[in-house]
C-alpha cells in the first residue's frame, strides 16, 4: 500500500480548475518529485494534500485512510507536514520559537523533549544556529528556507510536502537545501517535491512526475524523464506557458 | 508644582483604564486584522453587571467582581462565536460592520433591561485615598494603577513566555501557516476573545466608580481606547499602553490648565493631529515585516 495516493484528484479555485483528475502514488521511503512550470497545479496538489484546499472530487488516501475533506489541523496530526512555498516563517518569531512550533501537532510534549529536538534541529542546520535568536522577518531567504524546513521536521512527519525549496536563492544556497533533502530522506522520511528547478530536483528523487496545466503528463525515473524532450518543454515551460 | 504631580497620578490612573481597553483593541486586532468596535461595550456590560449584583442585590464586592467576570468570559465567547466567526471568511469590512452592530446591540439590550439612569458604583476600597507629601493618591486610581500594572506583566509572560502565547502569536502573524502546523487556529481566536472581553470588562469594573455607569461609557472609553491605539501605532501591544497613559495625561491637564468642557476634546485633537503629523503612531515604524 502506497503512503500517499491520489485517485483522479480534482481542486477547483472558484471558477477555475487547477488540478484536473491527477492520480499518483508515493511509496514509504520514496522522494518523489512533481515537476511542472508555473500554474502547472503543483502547488495545488500540495494544498489539496495538506487540507488546504479541498478536492472537488477525487480522492486521497494516505496509508489507505481518505483524508480528502480533513482540514489542516487534522492532517499534521496524521503526520504529513507541509512546508509551502514562500517559506512562511512567522516574521515576529525567532528561529528557535518557529522551529519549535513545528511540533505543535504532536499533543503536549515536556519542556525538556522539545528543546532538544529543536537544539537537534540546528545540529542538522548548523547554519541557522547562530540566529537562533533572531526575528523570522530578519533573516535571509536561505535562512528563512532552512527554518521552515526545521520546522517542518519537528512534527516528526511521515510525509514531508516540500513546495519550491530552492525559489530564490542563491545556487551555493540551493546545494545546500538539496543535500539536506538527500539527509531528511537518509533518515527515512518520505518526501514528496515540488520544484521547478527539475535538475536538482531529479538528482535527488527516486521518482518523478511532470504536471502540465493541471494533467499529469509523464512519470518515471530521474534517468527517463531527464531524457524525455516533453520534460525540457514542460520544465523550459514550453507548451505551459503558452496554454495559461 | 504640586499641582502638576497630582495631575499626573490622575491622568496615569485614567490612562490605565484606556490603557487596558486599547490592549483589547489590539489583541483582536492582531489575531483576526479587524478593529472591534464593541470593545468598549465589554466594559459597560461588566460595570452594569456589578451594578446589579454589588448594588442592587447587595453580594459582596469580590464575589460580585468573580461573577461579573466570568460574565464577561461568556460574552467574549458568544460574541466570537456570534459575530466573528460566521464572517471569518469574508474581508475586513463585514466583520467591522458586524461588530458595530454588536455593539448597538449590546447598548441596547441594557438600556432594555436596565433603564436609562446612570448608576453608581462605589469603589473598592472604603478608605478615599492616602495623602503621600503633597499628593493625594485616590485609592480607586492606586487600584486601577496596580491592577493594570498586574495584567501587563502577566500578558508580557504569557505571550513572551509560555508556548500558548507563542502559538496565539503565530496565529497573528500568519493564520494559514499556523494551522499547518497543527495551532487550532479557531481555539486561539476564542480565547483571544475571551481575553480581550475579560480586559475590556476589568477596565469597566476599575473606572465605574470614578465615572457613572451608564449606556454611553463604552463609546466613551472605546472612542479615548481607539485613539490610544492610533497615537500608539496600530497592532502594537507597548505603544496601545503608552498611548493610553499619555491620552489620559493630555486631557487631565488639559481640563486643568484649558477647559474642563472640553476635557473630551483634547483626546481627539491629539488624534486627529497623529493622523496628519504621524500616521503610523509613536511605534508605527516597528512593525515591519519582510515579505
Amino acid at each position: 500500500m502506497s503512503l500517499i495516493a491520489l485517485e483522479t484528484l480534482t481542486v477547483r479555485y472558484g471558477e477555475i480548475e487547477a488540478v484536473h483528475g491527477i492520480s499518483l502514488a508515493v511509496e514509504a521511503g520514496e522522494v518523489v518529485t512533481l515537476l511542472g512550470a508555473n500554474g502547472a497545479g503543483k502547488s495545488t496538489t500540495l494544498r489539496a494534500i495538506s487540507g488546504l484546499a479541498k478536492p472537488a472530487s477525487g480522492d486521497i488516501l494516505f496509508d489507505g485512510r481518505s483524508i480528502a475533506g480533513l482540514g489542516p489541523e487534522a492532517i499534521v496530526k496524521l503526520g504529513i507536514a507541509h512546508v509551502p512555498e514562500g517559506r512562511r516563517v512567522f516574521p515576529g518569531l525567532t528561529a528557535r520559537e518557529n522551529i519549535m512550533l513545528g511540533a505543535a501537532n504532536r499533543g503536549r510534549l515536556a519542556r525538556r523533549v522539545l528543546s532538544d529536538e529543536t537544539d537537534g534541529m540546528f545540529d542538522l542546520f548548523s547554519d541557522i544556529r547562530p540566529f537562533a535568536d533572531a526575528l523570522g522577518w530578519t533573516l535571509s531567504g536561505g535562512q528563512q528556507q532552512m527554518v521552515a524546513v526545521a520546522r517542518g521536521l519537528m512534527a516528526k512527519p511521515r510525509l514531508l510536502l516540500l513546495d519550491e525549496p530552492s525559489l530564490g536563492l542563491a545556487p551555493v544556497i540551493v546545494q545546500k537545501v538539496f543535500s539536506i533533502i538527500a539527509e531528511i530522506r537518509r533518515r527515512g522520511t518520505t518526501v514528496l517535491l515540488v520544484e521547478q528547478n527539475a535538475r536538482m530536483a531529479l538528482s535527488v528523487a527516486d521518482r518523478g512526475y511532470v504536471l502540465e496545466t493541471g494533467r499529469l503528463a509523464l512519470s518515471g525515473k530521474p534517468e527517463e524523464l531527464w531524457r524525455n524532450d516533453d520534460v525540457r518543454n514542460a520544465y523550459l515551460g514550453g507548451k505551459a506557458a503558452k496554454a495559461v | 508644582m504640586d499641582l502638576v504631580l497630582q495631575l499626573l497620578f490622575t491622568g496615569i490612573g485614567i490612562g490605565a483604564v484606556y490603557a487596558l481597553v486599547a490592549l483589547g483593541f489590539v489583541l483582536i486586532f492582531r489575531a483576526t486584522n479587524v478593529v472591534n468596535f464593541a470593545q468598549g461595550e465589554f466594559s459597560m456590560v461588566a460595570a452594569f453587571i456589578m451594578v446589579v449584583f454589588a448594588v442592587d442585590l447587595g453580594w459582596p464586592y469580590w464575589l460580585s467582581f468573580i461573577v461579573s467576570l466570568g460574565g464577561m468570559a461568556l460574552l467574549g465567547a458568544l460574541f466570537n462565536l456570534g459575530v466573528y466567526y460566521p464572517l471569518r471568511n469574508r474581508s475586513f469590512l463585514p466583520v467591522i460592520i458586524a461588530t458595530i452592530g454588536a455593539s448597538i446591540f449590546l447598548a441596547n439590550s441594557v438600556l432594555a433591561l436596565y433603564g436609562p439612569q446612570p448608576q453608581v458604583l462605589q469603589g473598592w476600597f472604603d478608605t478615599p485615598g492616602i495623602q503621600l507629601g503633597p499628593v493625594y493618591l485616590d485609592s480607586q486610581y492606586l487600584l486601577i494603577i496596580a491592577v493594570t500594572i498586574v495584567l501587563v506583566a502577566f500578558q508580557y509572560w504569557f505571550f513572551e513566555h509560555t508556548l500558548l502565547g507563542k502559538k496565539l502569536q503565530a496565529t497573528s502573524q500568519d493564520k494559514e501557516m499556523a494551522s499547518l502546523i497543527g495551532i487550532p487556529v479557531s481555539a486561539m481566536i476564542m480565547l483571544t476573545f475571551v481575553y480581550s472581553a475579560l480586559l475590556g470588562g476589568i477596565a469597566g469594573i476599575l473606572v465605574a466608580p470614578v465615572l457613572f455607569v451608564s449606556i454611553q461609557m463604552g463609546a466613551t472609553i472605546a472612542l479615548k481606547a481607539f485613539a490610544a491605539t492610533i497615537i500608539g501605532g496600530f497592532g502594537d501591544v507597548a505603544g496601545a499602553i503608552i498611548g493610553g497613559l499619555a491620552l489620559g495625561v493630555i486631557e487631565t491637564f488639559g481640563a486643568a490648565y484649558i477647559s474642563v468642557p472640553y476635557k473630551d476634546g483634547f483626546a481627539f485633537l491629539v488624534l486627529v493631529a497623529f493622523l496628519i503629523f504621524r500616521p503610523q503612531g509613536l511605534f508605527g515604524e516597528r512593525v515591519a515585516e519582510k515579505a
